[in-house]
């Protein structure tokens, strides 16, 4: 029975990782109807972001966690103002594949300059254990929990209580309408990326010292926040929150119970069994983020 | 027995009806106008007896035979022939191409059948060539059969869609809004042509938003508004129908 | 091209071997790989570009086909000791039968799902190669795979590889052209630039889709498999994402939907190594590069540009 409820604690961590990229990934395909095949790098790049500020510079962890999230701000803005741009107004073919490329090109960069080998940068809280009853969790997967939903607050009061965020809203709601009355596309394509690469960095900010790092990581990740989204209602922030949930608890449990190594497999055919049985997603075809 | 009927057609968008239980029937050889304020529905309610949207409730019955859940391309198979509000080509193949490919799968067929290339499709061919040639005459687009259909104006793709809807000889022809968005010339040279199907012996069901060709060419007239059908009947008795004047101008 | 310089060019091809052999002795093995390697891309290049560029539909999962077809047949070849003659057919039979039973539910899917979908099946796919490894002795690869044998006739020598890949690609050209210039090509492209109206033309755009994707994935078998019987070793790497990023630059770069534009993409893409000997990830950094630039600024690809480029000058 404590088995059982330290692979649903597992899911909730690893679920929690994936909702906070499915969320980006979200907002950019339901604000500006982008596909972003390179968003797994995001992560991937703020990993090694958080790996660089903790370990090499020795910064404290807060300080370390949000240097990368920050880092990975940037860094989508530069993304966004560089390749983004140009590819916006073009079709989704070009869309695609101009963003697999990228994502091919950081992930060599970063097999270059980090190496093939996993990382690992467990913090204090990470090797801590507590125990409860017969579970041994470790603390930082309580703050990684803890973390998620006030996350996902914050979102939620950006989106609805900011002035850049409403334009978000009304974009993803209706394009056209939004050019008429004069809001600045541009300018909204660059909150949303920005937004998205800081859920992507802070999410790693928050989940690696529990997992290890490597550089081809990004490929599974976007696929599955993919999954997500597209389960999730195409768009639909709250549906790929939920759906990243689930694929992150079936594959916690299938991974414990059926078999560790097709559990990347295992999350993929919820994937494609749910596209089949409902293809407007979980949650149906909605209007909006 | 009707040649198409609708019946208790319901289709709804995110909440609302766009068809309510629409009934419509259309007997064979006959033009029947679909008309009625924007948003009313009479679009929706072509892609779903098409089949391009599945209907919430009712049923399409095209001949006495079922097709509410046909994919679109059965229903063309049928003897359906479709137009498109957006006007539709194949900008990369050539209008003679075009017109070719309305009879693609009448040819498959035909190969199937005979399963070795004879001289009898041969023949089919050089018939379906000929065919497109025709029809590509009655809309004078002869001079530009070998042009790329991107490369057409506005009104010559209007006319290469409605000759290519024609290539298969359907029975029954739907026209969205044949007459939008064309000069007067052009017009005339729609109703004309409709007029030429009529004696021909073909059924027409348009929507359209021009009341003089809805007056002029009609036999039969079907109102919508908010997806409801709220008039029926001949074109004069339409005009001065007050639910008619009402919804088009309120009260 | 007139028959003349299609025969010229034909015979040249042929008789490669030799030329090589005479003008760079020294080179000949390496020019002679290259030369295979350009082949066998081309053949592939051409099998996705059926998909992609004529049909429409932008898939990601032809590693898995080609995975499909090399695994089925080199594990035929080394545990059941198939003959090739078998082992090949049998190959692209598998990755036909993948490809329908893949087809069937992806196609019911919009887009970008579909590009989705197909992204996971060569996902799970390359995760079976490198896990099954009961079967497919995963990161240890198969090895020892059996050389083309048809009869008596024993595939051994380079130039013996040359003349099957040769071969192989024109066999493959062929395909390509009967399929995608006569009325089957004209239903395809009508799916593939305006898919509601072909419905209405009763032309079944899931029919043609499948079509295409099931020719193409035969062929990628097959590709698989003769490239198998050549390097004689197979590891779950070669069903890697990477291997679409190189069938997309080649198609792109080259010329998408044209036959001589796909041919002209796989034979600079195989060149490119020659001009970039640098480390592997190095490579696929610039591949990224390249394709990222071809497809935002030429999506037309080379052989449109020397098209024009020779249009200009007449």
């Amino acid at each position: 029975m404590e088995d059982l409820f330290e692979q649903l604690i597992y899911g909730l961590t690893l679920g929690s990782m994936y909702a906070m990229v499915a969320a980006g990934l979200a907002l950019m395909f339901g604000v500006v109807r982008l596909i972003n095949f390179a968003h797994g790098e995001f992560f991937m790049l703020g990993a090694y972001a958080f790996w660089f500020a903790y370990r090499v510079l020795g910064l404290p962890y807060p300080v370390a966690g949000v240097a990368a999230t920050l880092s990975m701000g940037l860094f989508g803005i530069a993304y966004q103002q560089t390749i983004i741009r140009v590819i916006l107004h073009r079709s989704w073919h070009v869309q695609l594949i101009a963003t697999l490329a990228t994502s091919i090109v950081l992930t060599n960069l970063a097999m270059i300059v980090f190496g093939t080998q996993a990382k690992e940068v467990p913090t204090a809280l990470a090797s801590r254990i507590l125990e409860i009853g017969g579970l041994r969790i470790a603390w930082h997967r309580l703050l990684v929990l803890a973390a998620c939903p006030l996350v996902f607050v914050a979102l939620w009061w950006f989106v609805h209580r900011t002035k850049p965020g409403k334009a978000m809203r009304a974009m993803s709601q209706n394009r056209e309408a939004c050019a008429v009355v004069g809001v600045d596309i541009e300018r909204v394509a660059l909150w949303t990326f920005a937004l998205g690469t800081l859920l992507a960095g802070g999410a790693a900010a928050l989940v690696t010292p529990l997992y290890n790092i490597f550089p081809d990581m990004g490929a599974l990740l976007t696929l599955k926040a993919f999954a997500a989204v597209i389960v999730g209602g195409f768009g639909y922030v709250k549906g790929a929150v939920a759906a990243a949930f689930l694929i992150g608890i079936t594959e916690s449990l299938a991974a414990g119970y059926v078999s560790y190594a097709y559990k990347d497999a295992i999350a993929f055919v919820v994937m494609v069994l749910v596209l089949l049985l409902r293809p407007q997603g979980l949650f149906g075809r909605r209007l909006g983020i | 027995m009707a040649l198409f009927e609708v019946q208790g057609l319901t289709r709804r968008f995110l909440g609302v009806v766009a068809v309510d239980h629409v009934d419509l029937a259309v007997e064979a050889g006959q033009i029947v106008s679909l008309i009625g304020p924007n948003g009313s529905g009479k679009t929706t309610l072509f892609n779903c007896v098409t089949g391009y949207l599945a209907p919430d409730g009712g049923r399409v019955v095209f001949r006495g035979r079922d097709v509410t859940r046909l994919a679109p391309h059965r229903i063309a198979r049928l003897g359906v022939g479709r137009t498109f509000q957006l006007v539709s080509v194949f900008p990369r193949l050539t209008a003679l191409e075009n017109l070719l490919t309305f009879l693609q799968q009448h040819q498959e067929e035909n190969i199937a059948a005979r399963l070795v290339r004879t001289r009898g499709v041969r023949r089919h061919e050089a018939q379906a060539i000929d065919r497109a040639l025709a029809l590509l005459e009655s809309v004078g687009l002869s001079s530009r059969a070998d042009a790329l259909a991107g490369s057409l104006s506005y009104g010559q793709r209007k006319l290469l869609a409605f000759a290519a809807a024609l290539m298969p000889d359907p029975d029954l022809l739907l026209l969205d809004e044949p007459a939008a968005a064309v000069n007067p010339t052009m017009i005339n040279q729609m109703k004309e042509q409709i007029r030429g199907l009529h004696r021909q012996g073909k059924t027409v069901l348009l929507v359209e938003h021009n009341m003089d060709v809805v007056m002029d060419i009609s036999e039969r007239v079907v109102v919508l508004d908010h997806g409801q059908k709220i008039a029926e009947g001949a074109p004069e008795a339409i005009r001065r129908d007050p639910k008619v004047i009402e919804a088009y101008f309120g009260r | 091209m007139r028959p003349v310089r299609w025969t010229a060019g034909l015979l040249l091809l042929v008789a490669a071997p030799w030329i090589v052999t005479e003008l760079v002795p020294n080179q000949q093995r390496y020019i002679l790989h290259v030369l295979i390697f350009t082949a066998l891309y081309g053949a592939l290049a051409l099998s996705y570009d059926l998909v992609v560029g004529h049909v429409g539909s932008l898939s990601l999962a032809h590693p898995a086909f080609f995975g499909i077809g090399a695994y089925g047949s080199a594990l035929l070849g080394t545990e059941a000791g198939w003959p090739f003659a078998l082992a090949l057919p049998a190959g692209i039979a598998l990755a036909a039968l993948a490809a329908l039973a893949v087809g069937v539910p992806m196609f019911r899917l919009t887009e970008h799902s579909f590009a989705m979908g197909t992204l996971g099946v060569a996902l799970v796919t390359q995760i079976v190669a490198t896990n099954w490894v009961d079967v497919t002795r995963g990161p240890l690869c198969v090895t020892g795979i059996p050389k083309p044998q048809v009869g008596a006739l024993r595939i051994v020598t380079l130039p013996g590889f040359y003349w099957m890949a040769l071969a192989a690609v024109a066999l493959v050209a062929l395909l390509y052209h009967a399929l995608t210039t006569f009325r089957l090509g004209r239903a395809f492209h009508a799916v593939r630039d305006n898919e509601a109206l072909a419905a209405s033309a009763a032309v079944d755009p899931l029919k043609y889709r499948m079509l295409a994707f099931a020719i193409a994935a035969a062929v990628a078998g097959g590709v698989g498999a003769l490239y198998v019987s050549y390097v004689g070793v197979l590891c779950p790497g070669e069903l890697a994402v990477s291997l679409t990023v190189n069938l997309l630059v080649m198609i792109f770069l080259g010329g998408v939907g044209s036959l001589r534009g796909v041919l002209i993409g796989a034979a600079a893409f195989t060149a490119l190594p020659e001009l970039l000997r640098m480390a592997p990830t190095w490579r696929m950094v610039i591949y990224g590069l390249l394709l990222l630039v071809v497809v935002i600024r030429a999506p037309d690809g080379l052989d449109a540009l020397l098209r024009r480029r020779v249009a200009a000058s007449r």
